[in-house]
């Protein structure tokens, strides 16, 4: 058992932007990490894909930096940078030599409240394209790309924050104007919806100083997210399913179910559940599925935690060659109904507690990862110090908690379901949701394949 | 469908003027405790405060070439079955044994050897060494499991298959290196292949080629309080090279298709994008001229958005989301490689533009380009190096080439020096225009465009 206590300072400017300072003099560089509250979870109908695609945007240059500036001034002193978009956020980071942190805090400063001066057609057009080959690459040109889509949209509720992906529609894209990314951009960007954190090689004193410096002049322009928002989402009250038959080289299965939000008691126990049944090398799917009955090549389940009222848990199975997926999909259903009544053994909990501290601790090895860790925390649950107190929080988790989680959230009764099946030469390629024979007790989504 | 209605913007106040930046001390990776265990491995310890996670690695060198032509991939199959089981416990078994204490092993084979992982919190290193030392000393490669992998390699074959990055790397290799060579084909074996590995074969490679008398263990962490020479001698020192154990001898070159320099088209009716991939021979580490140019050649040419290449196709032209060139150093050579994806309707300009940047660099580089690369390298060496994984990574990969992080440091130093006349002449020795082209992607569409920039033979082949 380790027990971390990294140093957390914190300090709010007047004008609302949240800053962290975690020294950490090992190596001489500093992360700086800044979280902006706003991802596809904040986009409207008909606007998809601009949160992300603001993160592109965010390269293109502000008042004082020309397009690729961002980049190519950080890298030449140095620098590793980068950026990305979820549903509940976007953020940006680099870590550099101790002696260019300014200049990073400089760069941040003039893109967090003056881009819209560089905001041009030209760039909109351009990182538009780039953005439709980013969606080829990762979704469209991919096996099983589609995937994850088919999981948030069959499992959230139409019209939900979490119902559609972070990449959003390039048709929306395509009808976007100036016009709404600056507005996009005047609604969310400032620093009072914003946190940003230091980790590395820089006192709380020179870290709180460079931050006011550069970012305390900056007006509070943006409208802060509200929070309470996303009322809970309880589990689905029916099971849910989406087939599609494409041309992927195996019969895959995604079994999804909504979890508790982020950072509770409720989501730790539903987590250790996941690796205790589908999670770990020595969980019971992996044991009887893959290994004993080798119905199954290869099994993951994982929680993804969001902090919008509900998360996300999903076991996906490769089915093996010549096996029935149906068959396989009533063992994992069986296996659920087994560990909702009787709870995880001693050694599950204590193997799914084990790997989650190593992971934990390989996660805070790095001070990007650590500054990331601790902006999140304190973006989305106000707590900086999480990555403090995470392993006793999860090491207080009792096998009847664990139990009682899996009973509430992960029933077969509450599971959506979205299966990609091999397409033979009989049926057409990327034909329409077909019925599932075997899934009576679902009701049927059927949308057209991409 | 209402777009956010629009609202007025804050006052914002002048920015400061531009901070300067401060120059940073020189730096070297950190140094090594050297030794070697009785049985005949090297070590390596490097002690990073603060780094809780210990990360220990192992490489056995081992050429791929020594495997049975009729069972290729077998390599790796023995290497996924070493810790699914042991003489002491069976695969649940031990899966248990690891996970309770939160031990992770990972076992690879790649074109220079076996690779084995370690990561394990420090109070846990020598509980993680004993099973490890099981692992490589004492693998039971029970039937069933072995059967296992197989399947689970089949299966991954048809995967690799379906993606286009993949597809293309595979084709690549089969273009460019000579077809007897073991490199033209895939490290982990094809469908006939594997299909053909029995147990006696893992069982038999294991015994011949995996042994611990030419191997090197590198551990690095948070060392503070161990005595970690004590602990990897009373594990892992514990293994005994097998009498049968064939030594793998001195790396030889891998000979190169003769005619590698042409376009080879893999045709996949409907893909949204095309796959590039684009190569010639390249450098290995110890290439008499110095190894320094090659990193900062590719990171020059296509190693961010600010690149060569991605200043064109991706932020004029808006081709790709982004294209990456390395020098890849082999044991003996090394390939030179570019790799990214294109829309589909632009396959044949993307290529167009892309060769001639490749090509372009034969006119040499400015001074500010070589030097904004030579700074990001030096200057990012000190995050990029501050965990304890990429130590180990970095010290064991190097060990396959006889060297260790020394040689990186040393590297750096030689980078901080690089003049722009250097880097064009390291090019040069390598890029001649003749390139081996593999395109994935809906040949119908951009083929006869290929044909006509006359940049090579254009061979059609299926998926």
């Amino acid at each position: 058992m380790v027990d971390i206590s990294y140093p957390i300072c914190e300090r709010i400017l007047p004008n609302g932007l949240r800053v962290i300072v975690s020294q950490d003099r090992t190596v001489p560089s500093v992360t700086v990490n800044l979280w902006v509250k706003v991802g596809s979870r904040d986009e409207v109908p008909g606007r998809t894909g601009f949160a992300h695609l603001f993160e592109h945007l965010m390269f293109q240059g502000s008042a004082n930096v020309a397009s690729g500036e961002h980049f190519s001034a950080l890298m030449a002193v140095g620098g590793r940078l980068n950026a990305t978009t979820w549903f509940d956020r976007t953020n940006y980071f680099e870590t550099v030599p101790k002696g260019a942190m300014e200049l990073a805090l400089w760069l941040e400063a003039d893109r967090h409240s003056r881009l819209l001066e560089a905001l041009t057609q030209e760039n909109l057009d351009n990182q538009r394209d780039v953005v439709k080959e980013e969606k080829r690459q990762r979704y469209d040109n991919a096996p099983y790309g589609h995937a994850l889509r088919d999981v948030y949209a069959t499992l959230f509720p139409e019209g939900h924050p979490y119902h559609h992906p972070t990449i959003g529609s390039m048709e929306d894209l395509e009808a976007a104007t100036l016009e709404d990314v600056h507005a996009f951009y005047t609604r969310h960007y400032g620093p009072n919806n914003s946190v940003l954190t230091l980790v590395g090689d820089v006192s709380p004193e020179e870290g709180f100083a460079a931050v006011e410096k550069y970012f305390g002049p900056l007006p509070p322009s943006a409208v802060p997210r509200e929070e309470g928002r996303m009322p809970p989402l309880p589990p689905l009250a029916g099971p849910v399913r989406l087939e599609r038959v494409e041309s992927v080289p195996n019969d895959r299965l995604y079994i999804a179910f909504r979890l508790p939000a982020d950072a509770t008691p409720e989501f730790h126990a539903v987590g250790l559940a996941l690796d205790a049944i589908g999670g770990l090398s020595s969980s019971r799917l992996v044991e009887h599925l893959v290994r004993q009955d080798q119905v199954v090549t290869g099994l993951t389940a994982h929680p993804m935690g969001f902090a919008g009222g509900v998360s996300l848990g999903l076991i996906s199975a490769d089915v093996s060659a010549g096996v029935d997926p149906s068959e396989v999909e009533r063992a994992i259903c069986a296996e659920l109904e087994r560990f909702a009544e009787t709870g995880p053994t001693e050694i599950e909990l204590e193997s799914a507690i084990s790997e989650t501290e190593r992971a934990w601790l390989s996660a805070l090895a790095s001070h990007d990862d650590r500054a990331d860790h601790i902006s999140h925390y304190a973006a989305l649950h106000d707590d900086p110090a999480y990555i403090n107190t995470f392993l006793n929080q999860l090491r207080s988790v009792s096998a009847e908690h664990v139990r009682a989680a899996a009973a509430r959230y992960l029933t077969p009764s509450s599971r959506a379901v979205v299966a990609y099946l091999v397409a033979h030469d009989d049926q057409a390629e990327a034909s329409d949701a077909k019925d599932a024979s075997d899934a009576s007790d679902a009701e049927m989504i059927v949308e057209e394949s991409a | 469908m209402t777009a956010i209605p629009p609202r007025a913007r804050m006052p914002v106040p002048e920015a400061l003027a531009r901070p300067n930046v401060v120059a940073p001390q020189p730096y070297s990776l950190p140094t090594p405790t050297r030794f070697r265990l009785s049985n005949g491995a090297k070590g390596l310890a490097y002690d990073l405060p603060g780094q809780y996670v210990l990360s220990v690695r192992m490489a056995i060198p081992m050429p791929l070439r020594v495997e049975p032509r009729e069972v290729e991939g077998v390599a790796t199959i023995m290497a996924r079955t070493l810790d699914e089981g042991t003489a002491r416990h069976t695969s649940v078994a031990f899966a248990r044994l690891l996970e309770r204490r939160g031990v992770a092993i990972g076992c690879g084979v790649g074109d220079s050897g076996l690779s084995v992982e370690l990561d394990v919190a420090k109070h846990n290193l020598a509980y993680g060494l004993d099973l490890l030392r099981q692992c490589l000393a004492e693998p039971a490669f029970p039937e069933d499991e072995v059967a296992r992998q197989i399947a689970t390699r089949l299966a991954e074959i048809e995967q690799e298959r379906s993606v286009a990055s993949h597809r293309a790397a595979a084709e690549f290799a089969a273009t460019f290196f000579d077809p007897d060579a073991r490199a033209a084909r895939p490290v982990g074996g094809t469908a006939d292949t594997v299909a053909a590995i029995s147990r006696e074969a893992v069982v038999a490679f294991h015994a011949r080629h995996v042994a611990p008398a030419e191997a090197t263990v590198v551990v690095a962490g948070d060392l503070a309080g161990l005595d970690v020479v004590s602990e990897v001698e009373a594990t892992l020192g514990q293994w005994q090279t097998p009498a049968g154990y064939l030594s793998p001898g001195p790396w030889q070159p891998t000979l190169l298709a003769e005619d590698r320099a042409r376009i080879v088209v893999v045709d996949r009716p409907g893909s949204v994008q095309t796959e590039l991939m684009v190569g010639a021979p390249g450098p290995d580490r110890h290439h008499p001229k110095g190894w320094a140019p090659y990193p900062l050649l590719g990171f020059l040419v296509g190693g961010s958005p600010t690149a060569r290449i991605d200043t064109v196709l991706r932020e004029d032209k808006g081709y790709t989301y982004g294209i990456r060139s390395t020098f890849r150093p082999r044991r003996r050579g090394g390939i030179f490689v570019t790799a990214g994806s294109v829309r589909s309707e632009v396959s044949s300009d993307a290529l167009r533009l892309l060769l001639d940047v490749l090509d372009g660099g034969r006119d040499g580089f400015t001074s500010d380009e070589v030097d904004q690369a030579a700074q990001f390298l030096v200057l990012t060496a000190p995050s990029r190096y501050a965990t304890a994984d990429t130590i180990a990574d970095e010290a064991a990969s190097l060990s396959y080439d006889g060297l260790d992080t020394e040689f990186t440091s040393r590297n750096l130093g030689e980078v901080a020096r690089m003049d722009a006349d250097r880097a064009g002449a390291a090019y040069r020795e390598f890029v001649d225009g003749r390139w081996t082209v593999v395109l994935v992607g809906d040949a119908a569409g951009f083929v006869a465009d290929v044909r006509a920039l006359g940049r090579g033979d254009v061979t059609v082949v299926p998926n």
